[in-house]
């Protein structure tokens, strides 16, 4: 026991040595036999064999279990290698082998750590790429392609090869995103300008293909369908743009015609410089901002129409201007023109569309370049016309003269009025041939022409012929009154011889009250159709007017008889009294008040006037002189009211007409015209100083000859509506009965 | 010295105006509110001051007049020669009664509690609104005219009635048997309208020949010394005068000065008492049918419609206007001493 225990085995020997030392002592003393012995020894023998056996046989599995492991890295480490497209850095070598297994295994497994740790890293690598690529190829597909957002790597190839292979694709897919990011952003500048252009909001169209387009910082959609949306908006949107540009350039050539055509001022135009100046611009010129917007198109679209509205009117005006030329024209040549209400239908052709104020207006001018034509070769005998027309006033006024008892007594201008007789008498004796010169050459110009020679309508012939014999009716008057003038002074002499005395000779009333004579019928029918051309043209002419012939010899008597009351029934048409309304007003009037006897005796003579027993003027025209204006109206309103029944004989009084009005408000100023702007100044009533009825036209058929019974505007409606009512019933009748 | 007024407005025009020819058209008495007869065959009620058309009723003709009775009903006369009364608020109408022709005027006398209707038949009638309806219920009195009645007028119990044929006959409403007075127009041509002075004095008459006469009911010398005729609505174009016919007068309520207007589609005013026209509104674009002022005379109703002087041709649309009145168009200006008294 006290031996030191160095070794192990040593001491395994010794004390299996020991052992068996103890074990020969215990059996020397059992005293065992050697048979005995031996067996226990063999078998203690075989137990120690077995022992060793056991322990071999761990060691060797043991064995084989460190060389699997290296194997596996071995493998592990290769398939690693092989993945990352590397050469495996060691290979074992069975020649060179280098030592024990587990220095074997020590020696491999840091490579495999190492190799691990590297193929994580490049499996990171690629799963990034891969990342990325997948995000874009999103973006650029759109996501309705998307793939699920975890990216598979194929973990077999995970070389560096493949690595730049993904790295390419990424970076082409860069390379097409940015490229489409440059078309998207061109396109949304494309639509910006356009959109400016057009008046639209960018924003609300940009929004409508894509939300994300709108803002300007941060992710675009730049997918295919983006794209072809924005190809397609721009597409329509210029197809837009080109239609508006063209209806502005449309809208814009009119309105430089109209401009041209009415002259408009500069600053007018000045507003529109920016609509005119694109005329002729293509399309890309135009990106001014909101140029081709619908309201400013609108806006243009307004100015037009104000401007052709300018322009129609304006051509209307021309129109009338025009008609009114041609009228002048006839006015001057005394033609009549084709129709008093051809102007009132152009015009209402313009409003209503039918005709084109153009048309009418090219008519118009050559109507008046035919009238004109027409006037020239009328000019020669119109001319011959107005003398004899001048040659007719002087023969007038050279009768009145010469009925004029007083005219040889010397007053002021006396010898002007000789000398004018003088004149006057040289004319009327040259009369004769100068109606016949005119005749003949009338005769001649209407077989050249084949057309009647009209002055204001008429047939000049006819009015020539009218005049001779006017002429001649008058000469036999002149005679009459010689004899009767003669048998006067018989009587006179036979009075004289009874009484002794002789009466003074009669005074006549006035030089202007004698009947008068003159172009007569033809006169009277002018003044009826054509108004005031005669008035302007020679007043005197419309004076001497005389009743119709016929009338004449009945009322002759009379006359004679009663020198005072002649003057009002001679001159029986309306139209002298034109010149007796001027007569009535300064001498007649006070006649009355004077002798009422007179005016009274008036009274039976017009039975058409009905004069109620009430009416207070009537009496105080009889009971006391008239001195308020109202009873000096109402006595000259009387005659002008029996003057109108006598207008209703007329057979061409045309109520619509106006008729000249020569009265003394005319010929001098009026105290106080009717302005035609309204103004806060006063103005005197025009009460009735002057002859209350002066055959002031009418415009309105208030006593047509025809109508028999005095009729209101109202019942006149009736009438018409009823008749209208009775005419479409009837229709429907008819109508009725047809089917 | 004188202000000069740039020319007014025509007014504000109403909306829905009638669609055929106004025949009349009067204030109330107590309210803006505007009664407008007319030949589409209706009776309209507008509000002037709101421009809101308050009712339309049909007849079975034109409507030739039309007047209020009180702000909630009025009479009018139709041309299928009946008189009919209007009840505003219910939209309803009834016959009051009929006359043997169209009834051409129709007034309602406040004094004595009766409508009054002039007729084509030659009568002029006398119904008592209160009566239940029915004609021999409400008809009060017939009284036969000369001719067929063209215009009426009231003042206080004085009725003025304008015919065909030129006469006037004055009555007392009191004693209608009879005419107080028969009168023959001073003016020469058909009576378009009449209408009484607001003071009860006279009478205005307007004729178809521009010319209105001023006539006074009492028949001292004194007075009818007073009356006068003027002319108007006539118009001269080198040397033609056209003389228009002048369809409508209405008295100023507050100064007595009155409107005419006329077919020329112009309407003065007049100070009948100084002979002065005081005022001439800017042309209508066309005849003058009816005007009337408001209860205080701060608004004039112009009817602006063909009245069918020369027949049936086409027309400008028909039109109200209510122009708003300056005191200085309608009050009468103190006579001018051409020299200042020394």
């Amino acid at each position: 026991m006290s031996t030191p225990k160095n070794d192990p085995l040593i001491q395994v020997e010794t004390t299996c040595g020991t052992l068996l030392y103890e074990l020969q002592i215990i059996w020397d003393e059992v005293g065992e036999t050697d048979a005995d012995r031996d067996e226990m020894l063999l078998e203690l023998e075989r137990e120690c064999l077995e022992v060793y056996r056991r322990k071999v046989d761990q060691a060797n599995h043991c064995r084989a279990q460190l060389r699997r492991t290296i194997a596996d890295s071995e493998a592990e480490l290769a398939a690693i290698c092989s993945a990352m497209g590397e050469r495996p850095v060691h290979i074992r070598q069975s020649d060179q082998n280098a030592g024990s297994l587990k220095e074997e295994l020590s020696k491999i497994l840091p490579q495999l750590e190492e190799m691990k740790k590297r193929k994580i890293e490049r499996r990171n690598q690629f799963v990034e790429v891969l990342e990325q690529i997948q995000k874009i190829t999103n973006e650029i597909y759109g996501s309705s392609v998307s793939i699920s957002s975890k990216t598979v790597v194929d973990e077999t190839d995970l070389s560096l090869r493949k690595l730049e292979e993904l790295h390419r694709q990424l970076h082409e897919l860069e390379k097409e995103k940015s490229d489409r990011l440059k078309q998207v952003q061109d396109y949304l500048n494309t639509l910006n300008s356009l959109c400016s252009v057009l008046g639209m909001d960018f924003m609300l169209t940009v929004d409508e293909i894509h939300p994300s387009l709108g803002d300007p910082k941060g992710f675009t959609s730049i997918s295919d369908d983006t794209i072809e949306q924005l190809a397609t908006l721009i597409k329509k949107l210029l197809e837009v743009k080109i239609q508006r540009m063209e209806r502005l350039q449309d809208l814009a050539t009119t309105m430089l015609e109209l401009w041209n055509l009415m002259d408009t001022p500069i600053g007018e135009q000045q507003m529109f410089q920016n609509v005119t100046r694109n005329v002729a611009a293509s399309e890309h010129e135009i990106i001014e901002p909101n140029t081709l917007s619908v309201d400013f198109i609108n806006y243009v679209e307004a100015e037009v129409s104000r401007l052709e509205q300018l322009k129609s009117s304006k051509m209307k005006e021309l129109v009338l201007k025009k008609r009114l030329e041609l009228e002048e024209i006839c006015r001057k040549t005394h033609l009549l023109p084709d129709s008093d209400c051809a102007i009132e239908d152009a015009i209402e052709a313009i409003e209503s569309g039918f005709a084109d104020a153009a048309t009418i207006l090219e008519q118009i001018e050559l109507q008046i370049a035919k009238v004109k034509e027409e006037a020239l070769s009328r000019k020669e005998i119109l001319e011959k016309v107005e003398k004899w027309l001048t040659a007719c006033d002087e023969e007038c006024w050279l009768e009145e003269y010469n009925r004029d008892e007083n005219r040889y007594n010397a007053g002021k201008g006396a010898h002007l009025t000789l000398k004018r007789a003088e004149k006057a008498r040289a004319l009327v004796n040259k009369l004769p041939g100068m109606v016949e010169a005119l005749a003949s050459k009338t005769m001649a110009w209407e077989k050249e022409r084949e057309i009647e020679f009209l002055y204001d309508g008429i047939r000049l012939l006819s009015m020539l012929e009218e005049y001779t014999i006017l002429r001649k009716e008058k000469e036999q008057e002149r005679r009459r009154l010689r004899d009767q003038k003669k048998l006067q002074g018989q009587l006179i002499a036979e009075q004289e011889a009874l009484y002794g005395s002789k009466p003074s000779p009669s005074k006549p009333q006035s030089v202007k009250k004698g009947p008068r004579y003159s172009t007569g019928g033809a006169s009277n029918r002018r003044v009826s159709l054509g108004g005031a051309m005669m008035t302007t043209h020679k007043p005197d002419s419309l004076h001497p007017a005389k009743a119709t012939p016929k009338t004449r010899p009945s009322k002759k008597n009379e006359r004679m008889q009663n020198d005072h009351l002649n003057h009002r029934h001679d001159d029986a048409t309306v139209f002298s009294a034109i010149r007796r309304g001027l007569d009535i007003v300064d001498t007649p009037v006070r006649k009355h008040s004077s002798t009422p006897r007179a005016s009274n005796a008036i009274e039976p003579e017009s039975p058409l006037l009905a004069r109620k027993p009430f009416s207070p003027i009537t009496s105080a025209v009889s009971a006391k002189s008239n001195t308020t204006n109202m009873l000096e109206v109402e006595d000259n309103g009387e005659k002008s009211h029996k003057m109108h029944h006598q207008n209703n004989d007329l057979p061409y009084a045309t109520p619509l007409k106006t008729i000249p009005f020569v009265d003394e408000e005319n010929r001098t100023p009026k105290v106080m015209p009717f302005p035609c702007t309204p103004s806060t100044v006063s103005v005197p009533m025009q009460t009735a100083m002057t002859p209350a009825a002066t055959p002031a036209p009418i415009p309105f058929a208030i006593t047509k000859p025809v109508e028999e019974i005095e009729q209101s505007f109202e019942e006149r409606r009736l009438a018409s509506l009823l008749s209208k009512t009775q005419i479409t019933t009837s229709y429907a009748l008819v109508r009725v009965c047809a089917s | 010295m004188t202000p000069v007024h740039p020319p007014p407005a025509p007014g504000r025009e109403l909306s829905n105006p009638p669609t055929e020819g106004i025949s009349n058209l009067r204030f109330s008495n107590h309210s803006d509110h505007l009664l407008v007869s007319s030949w589409d065959k209706t009776v309209r009620l507008y509000d002037a001051s709101a421009d809101s058309l308050r009712g339309e009723f049909m007849h079975g003709g034109p409507v030739l007049d039309c007047c209020f009775h009180d702000d909630s009903s009025g009479f009018s006369a139709s041309a299928d020669n009946t008189v009919r009364r209007i009840v505003f608020s219910h939209g309803k109408e009834d016959i009051l009664g009929r006359h043997d022709a169209p009834v051409r005027c129709i007034e309602y006398s406040y004094a004595a509690g009766q409508v009054i209707t002039g007729s084509w038949d030659k009568t002029l009638k006398c119904w008592d609104p209160r009566g239940a309806s029915g004609q021999e219920k409400t008809l009060v009195g017939t009284y036969p005219q000369p001719e067929r009645v063209y215009s009426l007028s009231l003042v206080g119990n004085r009725l003025v009635v304008a015919t065909a044929g030129r006469h006037v006959n004055v009555y007392d409403l009191r004693n209608m048997s009879q005419p107080e007075q028969r009168r023959e127009s001073s003016l020469k041509y058909q009576t378009r309208c009449v209408i009484c002075y607001p003071n009860g004095t006279g009478y205005a008459l307007s004729s178809v020949e521009g010319r209105v006469a001023m006539e006074f009911f009492d028949l001292s010398e004194a007075s009818q010394a007073k009356k006068y005729a003027f002319k108007c609505h006539r118009k001269s174009e080198a040397g033609r005068d056209i003389v228009y016919p002048v369809n409508a007068i209405a008295f100023h309520p507050v100064y007595g000065t009155f409107a005419t207007g006329g077919c020329d589609g112009f309407v003065n005013v007049w100070d009948g008492n100084n002979k002065k026209r005081l005022y001439q509104y800017s042309k209508y674009p066309t005849s003058i049918a009816a005007l009337s002022f408001s209860r205080d005379g701060r608004l004039l109703a112009v009817a602006s419609s063909y009245t069918f002087e020369e027949g049936d041709k086409p027309h400008e649309p028909d039109a109200i206007f209510v122009r708003s009145v300056n005191e200085i168009e309608v009050k009468p200006k103190p006579k001018v001493y051409p020299n200042p008294p020394a």
